[in-house]
């Protein structure tokens, strides 16, 4: 009964912020499948010497199955912190965050995480760092192995199983990652700013890449980033956060064809009116 | 040679560094022969008197003497048996005991006072307390070894432990990593660059205190044979074993080093 409210209240949203494209036929889908997803109220604060901190506070957010998100926001507005909640890396919280019906407490192997830094361990290869991620598995060697190969062929890094991480360039390092965060299956990808430390050139074709995944694996995805064109280029919607205490502003549709392309007047319309909110 | 052999071998002549390189391994060599001679020449003038201080050609007449009289081989096996049990021995204990203190808020608590405030204490004045405890049989002597190892692994290992970073541990939360595979894969290659460094300082740490401790109370030993040399005034045998002391800590510490540079592929540097 409540995912049937949701849906409809989402799609009373939609009327009212955007008149209906007639090339939106995914984004329709998209919001007839179910909510995988259900933050709801949520509240997170720091002990700093003595004082308490206020992160986060009154989020509330439904993610649809198959949905990409992207969460924009200042430095500071709690937008990480939002992200480790829905990973399980932090299981203090007030509020509930409910995936697939049940609260998070802890971390999932069916929700993948990508950090800024690719995190990848200097002393594994390529593919022993993808193979790391089948630690907690039952599954056999032989199908990890298969498995692994595949998802650094898709990721395109074909030829590099064997090299170490200091070995490959940054971008192809957070390629890793992201084929380790994948080679699960996750349903759910979070992905924590993870272009921001790389160059202009290798961001957009790893933007570009990152759609092309979305759109083969049709998993659910979160996107946290500071990068505005990114976070339109990529989300069905824009989830804008402000600061102290982090919260959130709006909730911006995309209703565009994919793939994007960034120079058309409404993909710009759409990035200034995010960046009004900057200003 | 052809090219392709030149370059699977890492050889170019061509190449500055290599030629670069070549000179500095041999300038490695100036400074022990610029000794040697200073030595010799010091000798030769007498400026100490020769009941003394002998010349290298006499130091090395008396290392013969001692290799073909079996003499030397005995003092130094029983010396390097010593050291290699000892070390073991602290090595292997103190590596555990650092990486639990790091990772135990518990154990960290409860030990970590003492450890400190024992690991003050240099080796050479435990040397009576473990004669009185001990005797001044083999168990000393291993037990001396064992301390010195002990407590410069564990610190190393106990830092290096301290040092890995929040984000490894995230990884390893994330993909929910079993404790076996944690350590096995993340903590110990992660720790491995500092713990082996550790090594080192505490091998030649603990050569240093069994030399001296043999010194003061052996019966046999490379030490042992230095303090008997000097009272029955063989200058040059001390010697031997002055050279001898020096030489087996260099080799091993070269050994170290080789496997410092060898065992850490990863390393960029």
């Amino acid at each position: 009964m409540s995912s049937l409210n949701a849906v409809l209240s989402f799609k009373r949203d939609k009327v009212l912020a955007v008149q209906p494209s007639s090339q939106d036929i995914s984004a329709i889908g998209k919001a007839l499948s179910p909510v995988t997803l259900e933050i709801k109220n949520v509240e997170k604060s720091y002990q700093l010497t003595g004082e308490r901190l206020q992160v986060l506070t009154g989020i509330n957010l439904d993610v649809r199955a198959g949905e990409f998100i992207s969460i924009v926001g200042a430095s500071g507005c709690g937008k990480s912190t939002l992200l480790r909640l829905v990973a399980g890396l932090d299981a203090g919280y007030g509020g509930d965050i409910v995936y697939q019906g049940s609260r998070i407490t802890g971390t999932d192997l069916n929700r993948g995480i990508v950090f800024q830094e690719h995190r990848l361990f200097p002393w594994l290869t390529v593919e022993a760092n993808i193979l790391l991620a089948f630690s907690a598995t039952e599954i056999p060697k032989a199908e990890q192995k298969k498995r692994v190969q595949a998802q650094i062929d898709l990721v395109g890094l074909s030829g590099f199983e064997k090299a170490y991480p200091h070995q490959i360039s940054g971008g192809m390092s957070q390629r890793v990652a992201i084929a380790r965060a994948l080679v699960l299956r996750p349903q759910l990808l979070l992905l924590d700013e993870p272009f921001a430390a790389l160059d202009a050139l290798t961001r957009l074709k790893l933007q570009q890449e990152l759609q092309r995944l979305w759109e083969h694996e049709g998993l659910t995805t979160i996107l946290v980033t500071h990068d505005v064109e990114e976070a339109v280029f990529l989300g069905d919607r824009v989830v804008v956060m402000e600061s102290h205490p982090g919260r959130i502003k709006r909730i911006l549709p995309v209703d565009l064809p994919r793939p994007r392309v960034r120079s058309t007047l409404e993909f710009q319309r759409i990035k200034d009116d995010v960046l009004t909110d900057f200003s | 040679m052809s090219i392709g052999v030149r370059v699977a071998l890492g050889i170019n002549q061509a190449d500055p560094t290599f030629r670069r390189r070549s000179r500095l391994r041999l300038a490695a060599f100036i400074s022990p022969i610029a000794f040697l001679l200073l030595w010799t020449w010091v000798t030769k003038i007498e400026l100490f008197s020769p009941q003394l201080l002998v010349s290298p050609f006499v130091v090395l007449q008396a290392f013969h003497e001692l290799l073909d009289s079996g003499e030397l081989w005995e003092h130094l096996s029983i010396s390097l048996s010593r050291l290699g049990i000892g070390f073991l021995i602290g090595a292997s204990s103190g590596l555990l005991f650092g990486i639990l203190m790091a990772l135990s808020k518990r154990v960290e608590g409860f030990f970590s006072p003492v450890f400190q405030a024992v690991r003050q204490v240099p080796s050479i004045a435990l040397i009576p307390i473990f004669i009185l405890l001990f005797g001044i049989d083999e168990i000393f002597k291993i037990a001396i070894v064992t301390k010195a190892a002990f407590f410069t692994v564990a610190l190393a290992s106990y830092e290096a432990t301290k040092g890995v970073s929040r984000n490894y541990f995230e990884v390893a939360q994330a993909y929910k990593l079993p404790t076996y595979t944690l350590y096995t894969k993340i903590v110990i290659p992660a720790i491995l660059p500092p713990v082996l460094t550790g090594f080192r300082i505490a091998f030649s740490r603990s050569w240093t205190i069994l030399v001296a401790a043999e010194l003061l109370a052996a019966d046999s030993g490379l030490g042992h044979m230095m303090q008997m040399g000097r009272e029955v005034f063989r200058i040059d045998i001390v010697m031997v074993g002055v050279v001898l002391t020096g030489l087996i800590g260099f080799g091993i510490d070269r050994i170290f080093k080789w496997g410092e540079a060898n065992l850490i592929p990863w390393r960029t540097a």
